[in-house]
């Protein structure tokens, strides 16, 4: 009885072996486990081993059929794991094939810039506002110091519609909106598109845009509006940037000054970008002349402020060393997709 | 302003480098344009003195000469000139020397014998004989004897100079001149400023036997100096006062021309002379130009003048265009005997209005323009006369005609030291501040604590305590100002609504694929034509550019379709497969014409879209989105815009009101932009959807009880539009309804002619329980009899 018990269990070790598949394994069950199998069979011959025989057989008979249903079992997990693997492995994709994106689209780099200087400004409580592009010669010139036939005015090319209305030639015109309507405190940027009679090449546009900052307080100070035009040309340009304020001219400021940073290409130590000199003029500024905040009802005994003026353009060439402005007009989809 | 540095130094002490000024003087307020060496382009050529001369072996007319330049070896320079001797000094280029022309000089040999350079002819160094005497020679240049061997030929030839071009800016018309220039500069350095001698001796007379002067329009020209001069003696000028006007950028002509134009750079006042013997009756009469009047001026060119420009006249005619160029017949000449000198001040906006007009533009007028000082003409007069009794140019009469209404008074400005320092955020010691606009002739004292500052004429840009600040920070450094960061309360800026709302709507257009597209606001009418308008539509009225660039820019646009298609056109002429393009931007609507007011900005979107996937249905998707964004309640209607297919395009309103037009282009407007391809496009009125109220949005339970889908699938007359068929069901179905889903429009084979075929998948359900057989049936039924209201007929 033992050695067939042993027998059967070699038997079914070497037929394990050579099974391969789940119909293998069920046949060799229903052969050594099944109701007519030859386990099954043996425990039925029990009745012919002697009495005193019977639990210890019982139990070898036992031990067999659950040794082999054990082994059954595993093989099959490793079967059914193998046919898996192998289906997965079936499915494997090539990864370098293309992806299927959703096209999304770009704004305009002009716009993608113009949104990171809101962002910047109005973290440091600038509200961002607007004026319309067809200006009275009032609030474009009279208002911003710049009389009739003042030397200034040859500084702009303004294009006229009518007597005394024209296409504003710089966004300080909303300044003077802005003073006339708000009380200082007053803290605005206003972006927005202004236009020059200049002809049409790689760095003049007659359309171009600018951001125009205001500021009226009591007690500002040009130490204010460094540290303000700092903080940005930091944001802008990198933490390490360096802001010199140069004496220059504008009829709307006094003191006015054309401010340079230092350059990103080189870090100020001169090349070619900004031609030696370290430094490259990013914007003019200035504190608020009194004749403007007198025209707008501010006292300049009271209060002071400080105005600059961005050129959008020549930042958004700058930053993406885009050679000729014209591109930017032009919205070739291969040129404005550059920019995510 | 361009500025010989030589001749700058006549008048102020510079002890720095050409560089370290042009750095300083950028820093106090003066931009430099350029700087340019003069001699830069001969380089290595120096005095020589020939110690030895031999005959070349090989050559008949060679000759191998020893050269001195002052070194311990002589240098061996081959030559083929006849005209030198031993012992001349000549010009010697050296190896590696660079000579006017643009030759490049290097050692090599001739004919077998080494020579290390060159000797060099009048020629060679773009010299003439006023610039060296001998210059001019066939052969090589002998310099003087007195010339220093080894000496460099740039400082021989006094080209040493350097020529600054200063940027002037507007508020500073004194400093468009060498004085002005050379004040600032003694007063950035810290050295001494040398005006001028302005004296001279009369030979008596008197001028009023002579002419006399009337101003008859003192607004026009509130001061008017004469002189007379005789008995001229007409020459070239000084090689010095000819450089000098050379190096600004004008011509010498002769002694009398030249000394009003030097002058004129010297103190920034313009001077004329007149021939006096052409002056009819002996009379000078500044007036205004009569109607019909003519002049014609130095260059031969005739003009029509009208009353409101200023003349120049004598007892007959217009002599002189006052203040920017003198008549043809008045001019100085080698022949001319006897002068009448004018320094005269003219009002700066005339004199712009009239260069303006006549389209004359020259030194006179710019500086007039750019405004002079009214005490300026007496010194500047003057200075010319020095210049006249120095070089002999003639005999000057006794007298002055000095015509004036009034002179202006000193400005005075008192301002507390303390409200000069509170714009700047800078301390200053109130001692430096005094000495800085002492040092710019701003007399300064103090007293109680007060600046009393007396403002000359000169500087009539300083008119307070802004205008003192500024002179005293450009001068004390700018960089002593140190930032502080932002003070005050803590706030957080703000955007408008409708630049919030706009953002809104321009990233969900990104989201869908479109790009962001930026075009000029003004165009061509051909461009407004090109869309086939109505005569009457209101759009062809757009406002007119009165100076504009060119045709192609001479509009404020009333539509942005005429852009879009442009750049529409551009992308598919570069083969472009498809694109998604949009833009934001302004129309300008006039509220009369010709406009008197400003004209309504309103912000518009446009959008145009082409590719093999694009139709009028994914236009219409985008346009859903876009209304969504701002919680538009949206319907549709036929629309009839002339420049869209008549059969795919709609109007949609918003909130009850018109807010966009979309659909494809006519192809009789592609043909103009030159497409060839189906495109579409939509204008939105963002000044409609801005205004929309978006309602506050509540959550909504999720549905608990299942819901029941069916299919209705339907004939009916093809002329039904689809949106009428799901009008009728959304009405028979009622509030069980949660959707109506179109899956199947059909014409064609096994269709009656005529008819559709349309299926729709309807979704009920009930938030209050399942749906039970009868409520189904009872939706059904209605559903089935709105339909067959309409004609729509159930399939079987």
């Amino acid at each position: 009885m033992k050695e067939k018990i042993e027998q059967l269990k070699a038997a079914a070790a070497e037929a394990l072996k050579n099974a391969s598949s789940k119909e293998d394994l069920e046949a060799l069950r229903i052969k050594y486990l099944g109701k007519k199998g030859e386990l099954t069979g043996l425990l039925k011959q029990l009745g012919s081993v002697a009495p005193e025989e019977r639990p210890k057989i019982g139990q070898l008979v036992n031990e067999a059929k659950s040794k082999i249903e054990t082994a059954i079992n595993e093989n099959r997990d490793k079967i059914a794991r193998a046919a898996k693997e192998l289906k997965l492995a079936g499915e494997a994709v090539d990864i370098t094939m293309p992806a299927k994106e959703k096209k999304v689209g770009v704004l305009h780099p002009l716009n993608r810039v113009l949104d990171d200087m809101i962002d910047i400004f109005k973290s440091m409580g600038f509200d961002v506002v607007d004026g319309p592009e067809v200006e009275t010669d009032h609030y474009n010139f009279e208002c911003l110091n710049v009389p009739a036939d003042h030397p200034a005015r040859d500084m702009q090319d303004t294009f006229y519609l009518a007597d005394k209305l024209l296409l504003r030639t710089q966004t300080s015109a909303a300044q003077i909106r802005t003073m006339e309507t708000r009380k200082p405190p007053i803290r605005v940027i206003c972006p927005g598109r202004v236009f020059r009679a200049d002809e049409v090449d790689a760095t003049h546009s007659p359309v171009f845009h600018q951001i125009e900052g205001l500021v009226v307080d009591k007690g500002i100070t040009m130490c204010d509006l460094k540290g303000v035009l700092e903080q940005f040309a930091r944001e802008i340009y990198g933490k390490d940037t360096e802001v010199r304020f140069r004496p220059s001219f504008f009829p709307f400021t006094e003191p006015s000054v054309e401010v340079d940073v230092t350059c990103s290409e080189c870090g100020g130590k001169g090349c070619r970008v900004c031609k030696g000199s370290g430094w490259i003029e990013i914007l003019g500024a200035g504190m608020v002349h009194p004749n403007v905040l007198r025209c707008c009802g501010i006292d300049p005994d009271e209060y002071s402020g400080f105005a600059f003026g961005i050129g959008l353009d020549r930042l958004t060439t700058t930053k993406y060393k885009i050679s000729d402005i014209r591109l930017l007009f032009e919205n070739d989809k291969r040129f404005l997709e550059q920019f995510d | 302003m361009k500025i010989s540095l030589n001749h700058l130094k006549n008048y102020v002490d510079i002890n720095v480098s050409p560089e370290v000024l042009c750095d300083k003087m950028v820093m106090a307020g003066f931009e430099v344009e350029s700087i340019e060496y003069a001699g830069d382009n001969i380089k290595n050529v120096k005095v020589g003195k020939i110690e030895k001369i031999e005959p070349h072996e090989n050559s008949d007319h060679l000759q191998i000469c020893q050269i001195n330049i002052g070194e311990k070896e002589n240098v061996q320079i081959v030559t083929g000139a006849q005209n030198i001797s031993e012992g001349d000094l000549v010009p010697a280029a050296l190896d590696d020397s660079y000579l006017p022309n643009g030759m490049h000089i290097k050692a090599g040999a001739l004919r077998g014998v080494a020579s290390n350079g060159m000797l060099c002819s009048g020629e060679e160094l773009c010299l003439t004989e006023s610039d060296y005497p001998g210059a001019s020679v066939y052969g090589i240049l002998i310099l003087k004897n007195t010339e220093k061997i080894g000496a460099d030929m740039r400082e021989v030839l006094g080209l040493d100079d350097v020529v600054i071009d200063f940027k002037i800016t507007a508020n500073r018309p004194d400093c468009n001149c060498m004085l002005g220039v050379a004040k600032e500069i003694s007063v950035v350095l810290k050295t001494d400023y040398h005006p001028p001698v302005t004296e001279y001796k009369t030979k008596g007379g008197d001028i009023k036997d002579f002419i006399d002067v009337t101003v008859k329009n003192y607004d026009l020209c509130p001061r008017y100096v004469g002189r007379m001069v005789t008995n001229l003696r007409i020459k070239e000028s000084p090689v010095w006062m000819q450089k000098a006007i050379l190096a600004s950028g004008m011509r010498p002509i002769n002694n009398i021309v030249d000394i009003t134009n030097f002058v004129m750079l010297e103190t920034g006042q313009p001077m004329h002379a007149f021939n006096y013997d052409k002056i009819e009756g002996k009379k000078i009469i500044v007036r205004n130009a009569e109607k019909g009047e003519k002049i014609t001026t130095l260059d031969g060119k005739e003009y029509d003048l009208s009353p409101d420009m200023l003349v120049i006249a004598d007892g007959k005619k217009p002599s002189c265009l006052a203040g920017i160029m003198g008549g043809e017949e008045s001019e100085i000449e080698a022949d001319t005997k006897n002068l009448f000198l004018e320094s005269a001040k003219f009002r700066r906006d005339n004199i712009r209005h009239t260069s303006r007009a006549l389209g004359i533009r020259t030194e006179a007028s710019g500086r007039y323009e750019r405004g002079t000082d009214i005490l300026n003409t007496e010194y500047a007069m003057n200075r010319a006369l020095s210049l006249i009794y120095e070089l002999d140019a003639g005999d000057i009469v006794e007298g002055a005609l000095d015509r004036y209404e009034s002179l202006p008074e000193e400005r005075i400005i008192k301002v507390k030291p303390a409200d000069i320092l509170s714009l700047l955020g800078v301390d200053i010691p109130v001692d430096e501040m005094v000495d800085i606009l002492n040092r710019l002739d701003l007399k300064t004292t103090l007293k109680d604590g007060v600046f009393t500052v007396s403002v000359p004429s000169i500087r009539d840009d300083v008119e307070g305590r802004a205008d003192l600040a500024e002179e005293v920070m450009r001068i004390y450094g700018y960089d002593h100002i140190i930032s502080t960061p932002m003070r005050g309360d803590v706030i957080r800026g703000t955007k408008l609504p409708e630049r919030e709302k706009s953002d809104k709507m321009k990233s969900y257009l990104c989201s869908i694929g479109c790009d962001e597209i930026t075009t000029y606001s003004f165009v061509s009418p051909s461009s407004i034509d090109s869309l086939c308008l109505d005569a009457d539509d209101d759009r062809r009225n757009a406002i007119k550019i009165i100076n504009p660039l060119g045709d192609e820019y001479s509009v404020m646009r009333t539509t942005l379709i005429p852009s879009m298609l442009s750049v529409l056109a551009t992308n598919i002429n570069r083969k472009i497969e498809d694109a998604r393009f949009f833009e934001q931007s302004k129309r300008f609507i006039a509220n009369e014409m010709p406009i008197k007011t400003q004209p309504a900005e309103l912000p518009t979107l446009s959008i145009g879209i082409y590719g093999k996937d694009e139709d009028f249905f994914t236009l219409k998707g985008i346009i859903e989105g876009i209304m969504r964004t701002f919680g538009a309640h949206t319907q549709y209607e036929v629309s009839k815009e002339p420049y869209l297919h008549p059969g795919r395009q709609a109007l949609v309103k918003a909130n009850n009101t018109p807010a966009a037009v979309f659909g494809e282009v006519h192809p009789e407007v592609l043909e103009k932009y030159g497409i060839e391809t189906r495109v579409l496009v939509a204008e939105v009125k963002l000044d409609v959807l801005f205004n929309i109220k978006k309602r506050p949005t509540y959550y909504k339970p999720l549905p608990k009880f299942p819901a029941v889908e069916r299919d209705y699938a339907m004939l009916c007359d093809s002329k039904i539009p689809v949106g009428t068929l799901e009008a009728a069901i959304t009405k028979g179905a009622g509030r069980l309804l949660e959707k109506t889903e179109l899956f199947d429009v059909y014409e064609g084979e096994q269709i009656p002619e005529g008819k559709k075929s349309v299926a729709f998948s309807v979704t009920l359900r009930s938030m209050e329980g399942t749906l039970s057989d009868e409520q189904i049936e009872a939706v059904n039924e209605k559903i089935v009899n709105n339909l067959s209201k309409i004609g729509a007929e159930l399939r079987k």
